[in-house]
């Protein structure tokens, strides 16, 4: 393992993507609590604000799934399954507490099923209404100022108005460090790949907040000024669905003549592309946020008056991300059994053709084992890009 | 032993007159939709979302027809397999809900066809709807499913109504429930807007209440019903529950629902007053969960002829709510509060279980530790399904806790809803076979810690 303290930008974020709980278990040991969390939904602020340190629970592509067969079916979403498999693994034994969130189905069950295998000492399960309207975000106000509350005992503290106010302005900091980071994949070549951003974006997911933003800030001085560009490729592809959490599948896709250069995923744009309103009570601005503006299709938006306006209404963003990078070519990446995104695909397909992209979309089976057979297949769709 | 072809038909045979009758409500449903549509009047589409819903549209004159229901029935008579080709020819991937699947390809159909019902299409078909409502209680596909229709019925609004899902634990933090049942409220109260404005009249409160009143009670009688199942010999088993379910779930509201029931609670209660079972050689008694394989049901007649085994209870999803306690409603008269009360008891009502149990969670997987005890159950059948996620999810995990909480164990036997080539009967009868044992052995270890059963 390569001594940290010469890493920087970059290299320290392929160190960090590599030894994911290396920094938690660090900071564990100097007395700071951990809270593994699911998804993008758990409020990163209230965590911070109480000095607990967040952990994004991801699973393992190259872990083939044994011990879940025991406890959870096949018929599943496989990265869930594979969270719960690394959990009772042990891969997460240094967490103090686990945040699990209705965020999907396959996220809800597997936060519920976890709590009853692998004990910590504090717990909390978020429930996210699936609607966005008012009364919704009431209720999910009162969900966050319970889970405020459950941290509070946990932590012996009390959170004022003013130190939450001071975190979201951390989290929003780094969105908008993620964002101008996102800028620099707009040149052709994009200054920086989909796996360095895959890395870079896991590496923050395992820091506190200041030490992920002091990291970024590195990262984009390194890409600003760095003379090893990626090498330009015809393909500028926007991944679109499932989260891709392993850079055995970014570096197969770009070494099939693509380069990524947006990902509108869990692991992508989804948690940083918008930053929490500053309101006078801050939970709402958080329940505002997470219900509201993250990009997520288990947010059911109303679907007005026609099934075009429908369309627009849940995918015109995308329009946003394929103009001004870009994009001329769209990978949906379905993780099998993932049904939020599986029931859009034919719907953004039709949406995304319209616009002239190209779409390629697959079902995996979220393992390094299965990904092989897929390169002819990002090949073949360079070559109608290209 | 029957050849393959008579397996593959064989009806399961119900033990109940009642439960013979009531494939009546079923063919009610479709036809009244089929009717609405002759008549011009307006049609839904619906989840079943337990009761939230489904009155509100009613009580504003809307005929409600539920394409869970509808995949359900074409399962049975085999009949889906045209639809899911369809589905998946147009690009929805194949892992997806058959109900769901079902109804899409259906829909492309009815689209093509210039929105009338094909004439083929299996009861009829389902006439167009106005409007789709929608659950985001239970399963991701049960609001996801209803907005990708848009594509073929075009200018038809989704509603989307939410029932709270919390934590075991975080059920019982100080004010959450009322403030769940209140987000319903007010959750309706924005429903019956839409509803108001898309059909362009006002909800009738006095008949609502009326309808709420008579959901109440049929949703109580069939409560009584499930109480009765008690009884040793069960005088009732899972498929007849599976027919008798199909007027309270839909229909609650219906005073020939009620009438119905009356008629089951009697026949039920004359079974267990004679000490009459429902199969003739009671050995085993057995819970299932969660969704049953519509299109293979004679499977558990020959479980109950070469095992004895009478499958005492199922489904917490289908059943009546565990009533409200009286003190709860006292003195509420908005039917729209009651209908949010209702609808969250159904959600909730073994919390208390799971918390005593410190299990989570309390939806879907408690119901079974209160029926364990209940039921005095041998074993737990957990039938994983290919495309039914909800139910599938916590199968093995009640399977585990209730082995290490009630020293009840579970056999695992794979199925599906809607494809019937998921089922191998054979295997399963294997595996009960050597489940038997599994049974006998965990009577001991009951008997030896001094349980009731």
């Amino acid at each position: 393992m390569a001594s940290e303290t010469k890493l920087q930008g970059l290299a320290k974020a392929k160190d960090i993507y590599n030894h994911r709980s290396k920094r938690a278990r660090q900071l564990k040991a100097e007395g700071k609590k951990i809270l593994g969390y699911f998804c993008c939904y758990p409020p990163l602020e209230i965590m911070t604000a109480l000095d607990f340190l967040p952990i994004r629970i991801l699973g393992d592509m190259d872990e083939p799934i044994t011990i879940a067969d025991g406890y959870l079916p096949t018929v599943m979403c496989i990265f869930y399954r594979s969270c719960f498999d690394c959990g009772m693994k042990g891969r997460y034994d240094y967490i103090d507490g686990f945040v699990g969130s209705h965020a999907c189905d396959g996220a809800e069950r597997t936060s519920h099923i976890w709590k009853n295998y692998m004990k910590t000492p504090c717990n909390f399960f978020l429930d996210i209404p699936h609607t966005s309207r008012p009364e919704a975000v009431d209720y999910f106000r009162l969900q966050i100022d319970y889970f405020k509350q459950t941290l509070e005992q946990f932590s012996g503290k009390t959170l004022s108005p003013d130190r939450l106010k001071e975190a979201i302005a951390l989290h929003n900091e780094q969105r908008a460090l993620v964002r101008e980071l996102y800028n620099l994949r707009k040149p052709d070549p994009p200054l920086i790949s989909g796996t360095e951003m895959l890395q870079v974006i896991i590496a923050l997911m395992m820091l506190p907040v200041q030490e992920g933003s002091a990291l970024l800030k590195e990262v984009l001085e390194e890409v600003k000024t760095r003379k090893n560009v990626p090498e330009k490729k015809a393909g500028r592809l926007l991944v679109w669905g499932s989260l891709i959490d392993n850079t055995a599948f970014t570096e197969l896709i770009e070494s099939a003549g693509l380069h990524i250069i947006v990902e509108d995923t869990a692991l992508g744009t989804r948690p940083f592309w918008h930053d929490i309103e500053a309101t006078e009570d801050p939970l709402m601005g958080l329940a505002k946020h997470y219900l509201q503006e993250v990009k997520c299709p288990r947010t059911f938006l109303p679907t007005g008056s026609s099934y075009k306006e429908d369309l627009e209404g849940r995918f015109s963003y995308l329009k946003e991300f394929a103009k001004f990078w870009k994009v001329n070519g769209v990978f949906g990446n379905i993780i099998r059994n993932c049904d939020i995104h599986g029931y859009e695909v034919p719907l953004v397909r039709e949406y995304l053709e319209a616009l002239g992209l190209p779409v390629l979309i697959i079902e995996q089976d979220y393992s390094t084992a299965s990904l092989e057979p897929l390169r002819t297949r990002f090949q073949a769709f360079a070559e109608t890009i290209g | 032993m029957a050849n393959d072809k008579e397996k593959k038909t064989r009806k399961s045979g119900k033990t109940l007159e009642t439960a013979r009758e009531a494939g009546y409500f079923g063919k009610k449903m479709l036809k009244s939709a089929l009717q609405a549509r002759e008549e011009g009047r307006p049609i839904g589409w619906s989840m079943v979302t337990w009761w939230q819903g489904e009155l509100i549209a009613k009580a504003m004159g809307v005929e409600m027809v539920f394409p869970e229901n509808y995949g359900a029935f074409c399962a049975a008579v085999r009949q889906a397999e045209p639809h899911l080709e369809i589905a998946e020819s147009e690009g929805f991937p194949s892992t997806l809900c058959g109900y769901a699947r079902n109804c899409i390809g259906y829909a492309k159909k009815l689209a093509d066809n210039n929105f009338v019902p094909p004439a083929d299409a299996p009861g009829g078909g389902l006439a167009k709807p106005v409007f789709f409502l929608s659950s985001g209680c239970a399963c991701d596909a049960r609001y996801k499913w209803f907005q990708a229709l848009g594509r073929y019925l075009d200018h038809t609004p989704v509603w989307t109504l939410d029932i709270p899902q919390t934590g075991t634990v975080e059920y019982f933090l100080p004010g959450n429930k009322e403030a769940g049942i209140q987000f319903m409220v007010k959750h309706l109260r924005a429903y019956v807007t839409f509803l108001e404005e898309l059909l362009k009249k006002k909800l009738d409160y006095d008949l609502l209440g009326q309808m709420v009143d008579q959901t109440f009670k049929t949703l109580r009688l069939a409560h009584d019903v499930d109480v009765l199942r008690r009884a040793k010999p069960s005088p009732m088993i899972s498929t007849d529950f599976w027919s008798v379910m199909i007027p309270h779930l839909y229909l609650p509201y219906d005073p020939e629902a009620y009438e119905f029931y009356k008629r089951v609670y009697a026949e039920v209660k004359q079974k267990v007053d004679s000490g009459i079972g429902a199969i003739p050689n009671e050995k085993y008694r057995m819970m299932f969960s969660e969704l049953p394989p519509w299109h293979s049901l004679g499977f558990f007649d020959e479980l109950a002829e070469r095992f004895g085994i009478a499958m005492v209870m199922e489904s917490w999803n289908y059943h009546a709510p565990v009533p409200i306690p009286e003190e709860e409603i006292a003195g509420i008269n908005d039917p729209i509060e009651l209908i949010a009360r209702l609808s969250y008891r159904k959600w909730t009502e073994y919390n208390e279980i799971a918390r005593r149990y410190n299990v989570d969670p309390g939806f879907f997987m408690a119901a079974y530790f209160q029926y364990a005890e209940d039921y005095h159950a041998d074993g737990l059948f957990a039938h994983p399904l290919m495309s039914c996620r909800p139910a599938t999810y916590t199968l093995l995990h009640t399977r585990n806790m209730l082995e290490e909480k009630l020293k009840v164990p579970g056999v695992v036997v794979d199925g599906d809803i809607i494809d019937l080539r998921v089922f191998n009967e054979e295997e399963a009868f294997s595996k009960i076979e050597a489940f038997v044992e599994t049974m006998d052995h965990y009577r001991d270890l009951r008997k030896k810690a001094a349980m009731a059963w």
